[in-house]
């Protein structure tokens, strides 16, 4: 089994449609892992179907009795988040500024806080008209535990991949806690750079956390031709980092029509699609090579 | 809710590239036209919203963020693993009375330092991010940035709320992460007025509900920017329609337009794009929860 993340620190920079199509290549050899799970949109870029759903329980929240509480006020003190309010003389745990420690729980003499579990969103697993399953979740809105519902992504993907199979990470956007999620213990890390100033500079800061994790990485530029200047310092940045282009992807408005549904990258026909298929058929090599050395 | 005397702006999004950073540095120009503004760039994972504007000095008063992690004490430790119990964070591990802590995935709640009972673990503070002030021509920026390995971005967000609160601006302009977990959550708590940026495809459709949804969960008041008009077919305004949500403005695809927010380079020569940002930005004051001086 081997795993390639596709990743690129800034939002919008390609990697659902790239991923997409790097799955569409494989087809049926793959399983596609989308860990963007707060903004998942694999599962439109692949054409998902007979998609079954389970619940994603995130672990505990609290909550305070007011019947029980005393308002001594130590649940407060013990709070380093700022999540324990007081209003009208009574306490209440705000749930957005919970960091779940149960800090709280154990510092109330009147055992007045419980927890309880909350369903925190939704795993899901889709059939893709493309051959391939896609493991994908939607995640609550306001729910903080995106990291822990992207292993759950990639656990569920690794049960339904063979021993031959690929599996595509789609990474979410930034270098925090799902971003690390998302790219731990994968064989590759394909970095997508958008051709611009904050592209290439969100770009590099995800490139010295790949680095720091040990992962091998190539990359992707994306968007470029639109200034000169932001795709030298593209590949500037690469060029320093010592990670080898896999191709490089115009800017052109033909290819966001990936986003509704059903086609990806891999199928287009366009003046950008050669260019695509290059760089494609680049992944694929680092692919084959890292079955080879299996 | 933000103090009286001031408006907090948020600008979000759920799908990552929609133009938030481009919006919220317009948004500030034209704010600090009328009255002291600051653009807060709560983005720490990725913060780009300075690269904007090229003149920038630093003002020299970067300030660390950190939070409080157990350090142990080995001479008091007994090894009975209360401390390793108490973490919900698997930050601590007891494996036949030794003790390891991980302070990377420690969220600094002192639970373990509480549960011990030889008072055996100290606490240190470790770096997670800074805060930076910049000026940029009355124009202030204040930009939290985690720092690289980190996972604690919602303690540098917070540091960074925390700092521009005590600025003391009329107007703050906060430029959010994509997504709609905690970052983006902590982003936005606080905020008089969101203002959603989203783009005509169905990705950025997809991930506006999702938005919106938090939105209205946190109680905030919201309204949708339609940016890149033109560039795909999805319908976002019968979208917004049907959420009852009010759409405060539009921007239209032009390649140019697109090549100036490459390399970051303000629309400023552009007439068309002046008149729209303050627009939006008298709607989205006018749909504020508190008045900071801009009705």
């Amino acid at each position: 089994m081997i795993t390639v993340s596709v990743a690129s620190g800034k939002g919008g920079a390609g990697k659902t449609s790239l991923s997409a199509a790097i799955a569409e290549r494989l087809g049926a050899a793959c399983v596609f892992a989308d860990c963007d799970v707060d903004a998942a949109n694999g599962a439109i870029a692949l054409g998902a179907a007979g998609t079954k759903s389970e619940p994603y329980f995130a672990g505990p929240g609290f909550e305070i009795d007011p019947a029980a509480c005393t308002s001594c006020g130590a649940c407060q003190a013990a709070c380093r988040f700022g999540a324990i309010e007081r209003t009208n003389g009574s306490f209440r745990v705000a749930p957005e500024l919970c960091e779940r420690c149960g800090a709280c729980l154990s510092r109330c003499p009147a055992k007045a806080i419980r927890s309880y579990e909350k369903q925190a969103g939704e795993l899901l697993v889709s059939d893709s008209r493309l051959g391939m399953r896609i493991v994908h979740a939607e995640l609550e809105p306001g729910e903080d535990t995106s990291g822990k519902l992207v292993a759950l992504v990639r656990r569920r993907a690794a049960e339904l991949a063979g021993n031959d199979s690929v599996i595509v990470v789609d990474a979410p956007p930034g270098i925090g806690c799902p971003v690390i999620a998302s790219i731990t213990g994968c064989d590759l890390v394909v970095v997508v750079v958008e051709a611009s100033a904050s592209g290439v500079r969100d770009a590099a800061r995800l490139v010295e956390l790949v680095g720091s994790m040990r992962r091998r990485a190539m990359a992707i530029v994306n968007k470029s031709g639109l200034n000169q200047a932001m795709d030298d310092a593209a590949r500037t940045m690469l060029k320093e980092a010592g990670i080898p282009v896999a191709g490089e992807i115009p800017f052109a408005p033909a290819l966001r029509s990936v986003e509704e549904s059903n086609r990806t990258w891999a199928s287009l026909d366009c003046e950008a699609a050669t260019r695509i298929r290059s760089a494609l058929g680049a992944v694929d090599g680092a692919i084959g090579a890292l079955k080879e050395k299996r | 809710m933000s103090d009286a005397g001031t408006t907090v702006i948020a600008v979000a999004s759920g799908k990552g590239g929609t133009g938030k950073t481009t919006v919220a540095a317009h948004l500030a120009i034209a704010g600090a036209r009328g009255r002291p503004t600051m653009l807060v760039d709560l983005d720490v994972e990725a913060p780009d919203a300075s690269g904007y504007f090229k003149g920038a000095g630093r003002s020299g008063d970067a300030s660390e963020v950190s939070v409080l992690v157990p350090r142990l004490v080995e001479a008091r430790c007994t090894g009975c693993g209360l401390c390793a119990k108490a973490c919900r964070f698997g930050a601590i591990l007891a494996i036949g009375g030794v003790i390891t802590i991980d302070p990377k995935v420690c969220k600094g709640c002192g639970a373990c330092v509480n549960a011990c009972p030889a008072a055996a673990l100290e606490e240190i503070p470790m770096t997670v991010g800074q805060t930076s002030s910049f000026d940029a021509d009355g124009l202030a920026i204040l930009e939290g940035r985690m720092a690289i390995g980190d996972i604690r971005s919602t303690v540098v967000i917070e540091a960074a709320k925390k700092r521009a609160a005590e600025s003391g601006a009329a107007l703050q302009i906060r430029d959010c992460p994509p997504g709609v977990s905690c970052p983006a959550t902590h982003a936005i708590e606080g905020a008089d007025y969101v203002v959603l940026v989203a783009e005509p495809t169905e990705f950025s459709i997809h991930d506006l509900g999702a938005a919106v949804r938090l939105a209205r969960g946190r109680g905030v008041p919201a309204g949708v920017v339609i940016n890149k008009e033109g560039f795909g077919d999805a319908d976002i305004a019968g979208f917004c329609e049907r959420e009852g949500i009010p759409v405060i403005g539009r921007i239209a695809f032009k390649r140019e337009r697109a090549a100036s927010g490459a390399a970051a380079e303000p629309w400023s020569d552009d007439a068309a794009i002046s008149g729209e940002i303050d627009a939006i930005l008298a709607l989205a004051a006018d749909g504020a929860r508190t008045d900071g001086g801009l009705r």
